[in-house]
């Protein structure tokens, strides 16, 4: 025989889990955010330079026989007026350059085309240009060998950061840091609202309907509701888990190509290969998840007992809407402290808020990438899932109350009022 | 133990008002219990605590013989007012998964449930979702889930709202097959016809407090007022002037097509129904003889009515 308890995660789990709508988002999800990541790239490739042919009027007479044709697009330097040109259907882009345009290039150059031009080809051109001017200033000093001397004056500066906490000295990345800290910070913030929200709209749905009526009459509404949010958490690893795998599919047949092409190419700056030097290391990725799981868990638990409390008081979605400010505002505030958090995740805004449970998840989630030390960890999910316990307790306590509660909209000092019924 | 369930002394209150005050209450083992009252009385409240949902401020309840506690809810089937249904599962999936609550595990739960489907006939509705099924429909659902593991008390809040006269009287003669098996029946309802037919002891509640218990026969017969009706063949005049010193006559009744008229009467001094009858034989030939019984409907209203006016201390029983 099943406990009470058990049987209700059970049904939550499985009624959720076995919906369409349930396999369809999780399926869809990773394709959408592939798409969002390949798309510009793709874009980019398929508009490419399309065949041009490009006239050119230069008064300045040092810059046309300098513009090489490349791929697809042709310089063709003509002496014809403007005017005529521009009724000529053979170039699709006229050219004009002005005399001065070595000394003076702001307004003296301007590209007349049929329709928008592409960003690709309007780069193309603007980087010639730059060149053959750059080219045109520096031989105008007339010492040899400038542009060498030039070539070793400049400096591009790669930081190689070494971690002296770790026993082994490992290469970091402060960008990859950056983007996964912001990344998991934002995977975390969906998923409580969404998953926090879930528990709310199923109380309310329950409490409407009347078969919340039934259920108490058979097992205790604390433990109805924990079952509820253990149910609906369950869910949410779920599809967490599910994501990862699959992640995790794609990087192991993804990464080795990606480190060896970045290997070879060589024109790769170092931050480049360290950073897929560590997004390949399983132990530092596997860190990251455990944490995020972690964090993941605490977070919605603590969050859905205050989504759960505020269900059970109210009769309807509107009602709600007040109240939910209670949870939304301090998940909001959590966000907004990880976008700075990920700037500097050693500041004291950071450390602290890393150790209220209200904002700790998120912010946890910014910093984790960065390396902290483990302790910090450790004690942040310690006070998370203490607090969410605390939560719970009260949550309970209105929520046995606020099941049976028609007809009005209760203030936040009624749902205190009602912690202290018997 | 001669009592299922011993309320003692409950009182529940909430944040505005006062649910129950100093309420006490025995229901006997093995009958129909009526629980009744106006909206807002406080009956839901006092189910509740006696389902082990809200705990009481002050008192105490006793189930069989001990203080009640969370592990008694095995041994109690509570079907609510309101109630609803998971609208999105289907029906057999959810009535395992209250069976199952309460505590039968998967094989037994699908074994009775199966044969109480195929009782009320609704076997063909296993694979149905709740939304496909009409209010009464829903309700055979509840009905089945709230019986479905024997609990020896059983507590029906308005079980025949929704339902037409022939599964009304379906589900009736179940809870009456129940209540001889031996299960104990808490009823409470606003139908009094029903109240009259299934139950054998009563409690009224008004205002949060109990102000009317006993049985049924009982009560109607206290309240009857030393109210009769006679029976008989002959001059209506005579019998109602030689009658008259000795009762307040009510209304007579003429003679209907076997030729018998009626009189209604209360007797001026009770239990002088002797007197009454030997001055009417005189007079008439007499046919039938009855005391006059108030129905439950006319109890309830006059109870509450009178506990209404003297709102101060409820009347002692």
């Amino acid at each position: 025989m099943k406990s009470a308890l058990g049987i209700i995660i059970s049904r939550e789990y499985l009624e959720r889990v076995k919906r369409k709508s349930f396999i369809i988002t999780t399926i869809l999800m990773p394709l959408l955010m592939l798409a969002m990541m390949v798309a510009p790239a793709l874009i980019m490739a398929l508009s490419g330079p399309e065949e041009q042919t490009i006239a050119v009027i230069d008064d300045s007479g040092v810059v046309a026989p300098r513009l090489q044709n490349e791929g697809d697009i042709t310089f063709i330097p003509v002496n014809t007026p403007l005017t005529d040109l521009k009724a000529d259907d053979n170039y699709q882009a006229i050219l004009v350059i002005g005399k001065d345009v070595i000394s003076e290039p702001d307004g003296n150059i301007s590209l007349y085309t049929h329709g928008s031009p592409s960003m690709v080809t309007e780069q193309f051109i603007s980087g010639q240009l730059s060149d053959v001017i750059e080219d045109q200033r520096i031989r105008a000093y007339e010492i040899d060998n400038l542009r060498q001397i030039l070539d070793e004056v400049n400096v591009d500066v790669q930081l190689q950061t070494y971690r002296l906490d770790k026993e082994e000295e490992t290469a970091t990345s402060s960008i990859l840091s950056y983007l996964l800290g912001t990344f998991m910070m934002l995977i975390l913030y969906m998923f409580i609202m969404l998953y926090g929200q879930m528990v709310m709209t199923s109380i309310i749905e329950e409490k409407n309907n009347r078969v919340l009526e039934l259920v108490v009459s058979s097992v205790k509404p604390t433990d109805l509701m924990m079952g509820k949010i253990l149910g609906i958490g369950a869910v949410a690893v779920t599809q967490i888990l599910i994501w990862a795998v699959l992640l995790i599919g794609c990087s192991i047949w993804i990464m080795p190509l990606l480190s060896t092409s970045v290997a070879q190419s060589g024109t790769a700056d170092p931050a480049m290969i360290q950073a897929v030097a560590q997004l390949a290391d399983p132990s530092f990725m596997g860190q990251l998840l455990i944490f995020m799981v972690l964090f993941l868990i605490g977070g919605y638990l603590f969050y859905s007992s205050i989504y759960a409390a505020i269900g059970s008081a109210v009769d309807n979605i509107q009602d709600a809407s007040q109240l939910t400010s209670l949870a939304i505002v301090p998940i909001i505030l959590a966000l907004i402290i990880s976008m700075s958090v990920v700037q500097d995740p050693n500041s004291a805004l950071a450390m602290w808020t890393s150790y209220i449970p209200f904002t700790s998840p998120m912010v946890m989630m910014a910093r984790v990438p960065f390396g902290i030390p483990v302790w910090q960890s450790i004690v942040s999910l310690v006070i998370l899932y203490v607090s969410f316990v605390g939560m719970i307790w009260l949550a309970a306590k209105i929520y046995r109350v606020g099941i049976f509660m028609y007809g009005k909209k209760p203030t936040v000092a009624e749902l205190i009022r009602w912690t202290r019924y018997k | 133990m001669e009592n299922i369930i011993t309320v003692d002394n409950v009182s529940k209150a909430f944040t505005n008002h006062v649910a129950l005050d100093d309420v006490s209450l025995e229901v006997p083992r093995g009958k129909v219990y009526g629980l009744l009252g106006p909206n807002g009385a406080g009956k839901t409240t006092l189910i509740r605590i006696i389902n082990h949902i809200t705990a009481p401020d002050k008192g105490r309840v006793i189930f069989d013989g001990h203080d009640l506690t969370a592990a008694d809810i095995v041994n109690i089937g509570y079907l609510p007012e309101e109630r609803g249904l998971y609208k999105k599962m289907k029906v057999g999936d959810q009535a395992l998964f209250f069976a199952r609550l309460k505590g039968l595990s998967k094989q037994q739960a699908e074994k009775s449930l199966r044969e109480w489907f195929d009782k009320l006939e609704i076997s063909s509705w296993w694979n149905k979702k709740v939304e496909e099924l009409s209010k009464g429909m829903a309700q055979k659902v509840q009905f089945i889930v709230t019986v479905l593991h024997n609990p020896r008390l059983l507590i029906f809040d308005e079980p025949f709202s929704g339902f037409d006269p022939i599964n009304a009287n379906v589900l009736k003669r179940e809870i009456l097959a129940l209540r001889d098996a031996g299960a104990t029946v808490i009823f409470s309802t606003h139908n009094m016809a029903s109240v009259e037919e299934l139950c054998d002891n009563i409690t009224l509640i008004n205002k949060s407090h109990n102000i009317l218990t006993g049985n049924v026969a009982e009560l109607r017969r206290r309240f009857s007022d030393n109210r009769y009706e006679l029976g008989y063949e002959g001059d209506e005049k005579a019998l109602v002037s030689a009658i008259t010193p000795l009762v307040k006559v009510i209304e007579p009744i003429p003679a209907d097509r076997d030729g018998i008229s009626r009189v209604r009467f209360s007797l001026n001094a009770p239990d002088d129904s002797r007197t009454v009858l030997a001055t009417a034989n005189a007079n008439a030939l007499i046919r039938t003889f009855n005391p006059l019984l108030p129905s439950m409907d006319e109890i309830f209203i006059r109870t509450v009515e009178e506990s209404n006016h003297q709102t101060t201390t409820p009347p002692a029983i």
